[in-house]
């Protein structure tokens, strides 16, 4: 793939990622609604739990994951200076994940099959009690199979643009093996060079093959967390669409009893939870990373420890999973504890991604502050309040008041996705705009989405928190009446409103700029 | 009442209007320096930490250090009530089937400042188990993990009152409707 043509390809996947953002919003509207007891003429129960069970896929993986693909489809051969891997594996990867979450979103749509992105064992499989069709679960699972497939066809050419070739042969003619490339890969990659050259009593480790960036660090160790999320995700994608043909087939079910349900729990959790580091920390970490120096014209300040601190994260986030299981008694006291200690661990590793952040800026002032910069300042004070609340709910005795209330979702799970996470992919679609377009978009509108946005979010996730609080629960209904806590969702749905009115303001932002017909000529065979 | 859950909120609104106000004020500063600070250009080559950088980085140790020594510690009802158990004077099992509680009886009647063990199984399902005060606020729960698992905690319930059962986990569409009002009525000692 040319230059231009990897720019196509990430319009194309930003375009689709936004589609999907909308989607996520509105549906988010509408369940906002019927917490209220509102709309119940539209969609009753089992039609509010199929679109939250939906909800999270189009979010995370039809917004976030794609945005991330695309911006990396063109980032990391940009910043490396060479050619995608495969531009098969580039689109396979762009109409597999619009085809499985069209898939799920459907199924769930028309069928009303509800087990919810938890998957608890043996809810999704739970034909006669909570009244799934076995095609809807069958259904389902090819969805989340096909999902998770796509993640994996784009981490391997991530994988494969940044590694490949394995052997490497240097201008001298001297080819160095693939042992020889991976241990140096992990040396440089992680800052271990000086210490390994304190271990070899050398003066100094000298790179021959590689000197990465660190956002091409921390995309390929945000890479591991992930591939490791799809494998286990996708193996329950698998497990689901298996169950549901072999009922469909013998119309008789294998049981519950097929998989222990606390074992599956720790293997979901473990696996799950790879996507709050590796897609929602270390994703963003290393976009911020990238943008904020190129937009300051300075270094990153205090690369070395950057660099440390994302291999440290890395052996965090794969003993954090047990925060999701403090409520679960039969769980050994031993995993609480860890589950708990390990994730006052991701509050040092963000804290010092974020000091390092707020370094860089404060060592550039006086900063003018462009649109991508104003986005991404507002992403660390929502990554600071989404995650302060989460390291507090993930405390063992905490738990016992926070587990599966509003707080979890609203203060935590919400204002981290949408004003962390989301800003920072709205800073990064700013900072590309003008390299894949040309074009440069409004400020003045990028601040009023700003605005609406950041603002919207943490009114949203505050409101739902406090509520929490008072000991509202997340994944339920209230038909009996919200008493207390519908002041609290009513201004929840005041903030949602903020932020579909912002995101209106960035599509009138983009659209007034390169014109609609120009973004629908995207998805026409270019010449 | 100053339940445990609302003391945190309180500590936690408290540092995120102190971060709230730190960035406004950082983003003031950065935006507003008069003069150039070239010379601050003082990234560490040789891959050691700044001053700040380390202290930041011992501020943040001992954060964490403390927030485990207190949520560890016997502070909260929930770590004494769990963490240190105290013997059980009462037991209570309860059973959760298709969509339902089954309760030993129908007001489960419990003696104040008493240690209690709850023993909820489930024949099915994932479920959850968590008492409500009648104000709506949680007093505490747990998962419900289905057989072979059995789930247990000892509570102590200091102030007398009338309690709802509410499943804390989504099950099923039918799950909003696990809801026991007036499931429990916790006595003065000697009445």
């Amino acid at each position: 793939m040319n230059e231009d043509e990897r720019k196509i390809l990430a319009l194309r996947f930003a375009l689709v990622a936004l589609l999907f953002f909308a989607l996520a919003g509105i549906e988010g509207i509408l369940m906002r609604l019927r917490i209220l007891n509102q709309l119940t003429a539209f969609f009753d129960e089992r039609h509010y739990y199929s679109m939250m069970t939906a909800h999270p896929f189009v979010g995370i993986y039809g917004w976030a994951y794609m945005a991330v693909m695309g911006a990396f489809y063109f980032l990391v051969p940009y910043v490396m200076k060479r050619d995608i891997y495969s531009k098969r594996a580039a689109y396979a990867s762009f109409w597999l994940m619009i085809i499985g979450i069209a898939i799920i979103w459907t199924t769930t749509f028309v069928t009303h099959y509800a087990p919810l992105y938890t998957l608890y064992w043996p809810i999704p499989i739970a034909i006669e009690l909570a009244g799934w069709h076995p095609a809807a679960i069958f259904s389902f699972g090819i969805g989340v199979t096909l999902v998770l497939a796509a993640v994996l066809v784009f981490f391997f050419n991530m994988f494969a643009t940044i590694f490949l070739p394995v052997r490497v042969e240097l201008n001298g003619g001297e080819r160095l093996g693939a042992g020889y490339v991976f241990k140096e890969l992990m040396l440089t990659a992680f800052n271990l060079d000086k210490l390994w050259a304190k271990v070899k009593g050398i003066p100094h480790y000298t790179a021959r093959v590689f000197n990465y960036p660190v956002f091409v660090v921390a995309v390929f160790r945000g890479c591991v967390d992930t591939t490791l999320n799809a494998f286990v995700i996708g193996g329950v994608g698998l497990l689901l669409a298996s169950f549901g043909l072999y009922h469909l087939i013998s119309g008789d079910s294998p049981g519950f009893a097929l998989i222990d349900p606390l074992v599956y729990k720790n293997v979901f959790w473990w696996g799950l939870d790879l996507i709050a580091d590796g897609n929602v920390l270390i994703f963003t970490a290393g976009t911020w990373y990238l943008v904020v120096p190129l937009l300051l014209n300075r270094r990153l300040y205090g690369e070395p420890v950057v660099r440390a601190v994302i291999l440290a994260d890395l052996v965090v986030s794969l003993f954090v999973w047990n925060h999701h299981m403090l409520a679960d008694t039969p769980q050994p006291l031993a995993l609480q504890i860890q589950g708990q200690l390990f994730t006052w661990g991701e509050l040092i590793t963000m804290g010092l991604t974020i000091f390092a952040v707020l370094a860089t800026i404060w060592h550039a002032r006086p900063v003018k502050y462009s649109a991508p910069l104003k986005f991404i300042l507002a992403s660390m004070t929502g990554y600071a309040i989404g995650g302060l609340a989460g390291i507090i709910q993930a405390n063992y005795a905490a738990n016992r008041y926070f587990h599966n209330t509003q707080w979890v979702i609203g203060i935590h799970g919400h204002i981290q996705l949408i004003v962390g996470l989301s800003l920072t992919i709205f800073a990064a679609i700013y900072a590309l705009f003008p390299l894949l377009t040309g074009k440069t978009l409004s400020e003045r509108l990028a601040d009023a989405h700003l605005l609406l946005m950041a603002v919207g979010g943490v009114v949203m996730g505050l409101a739902m928190g406090m509520a929490g609080t008072l000991g509202m629960l997340r994944r339920t209904l209230y038909p009996m009446g919200l008493g207390v806590y519908k002041p609290y969702m009513i201004v929840a749905v005041a903030g949602a409103l903020m932020m579909a009115t912002g995101f209106v303001v960035f599509l009138i932002n983009v659209i007034r700029t390169v014109g609609l017909s120009t973004l629908i000529k995207l998805f026409l065979p270019q010449r | 009442m100053m339940y445990p859950q609302l003391v945190i909120e309180g500590v936690y609104f408290a540092i995120i209007s102190i971060v709230m106000v730190f960035i406004i004020v950082f983003y003031i500063l950065t935006s507003r320096a008069r003069r150039s600070v070239e010379s601050s250009n003082v990234h560490s080559e040789a891959g050691g930490m700044e001053r700040g950088e380390r202290n930041w980085m011992l501020f943040l140790f001992s954060i964490a250090l403390i927030g485990n020594i207190v949520f560890l510690s016997p502070l909260l009802p929930s770590a004494r009530n769990t963490l240190y158990s105290p013997e059980p004077a009462l037991r209570v099992e309860i059973h959760v089937e298709d969509y339902k509680f089954h309760l030993p009886e129908k007001t489960i009647r419990i003696p104040a400042k008493t240690p209690v063990e709850f023993v909820v199984v489930s024949e099915d399902l994932v479920y959850g188990f968590g008492i409500f005060r009648k104000d709506g606020t949680i007093v505490f729960q747990m998962q419900v993990v289905p057989k072979p698992y059995v789930n247990r905690i000892i509570w102590v319930f200091e102030e007398p009152g009338t309690y709802d059962i509410r499943s804390t986990e989504y099950s099923g569409p039918l799950h909003p409707w696990m809801f026991v009002s007036d499931a429990i009525v916790v006595e003065e000692v000697g009445k």
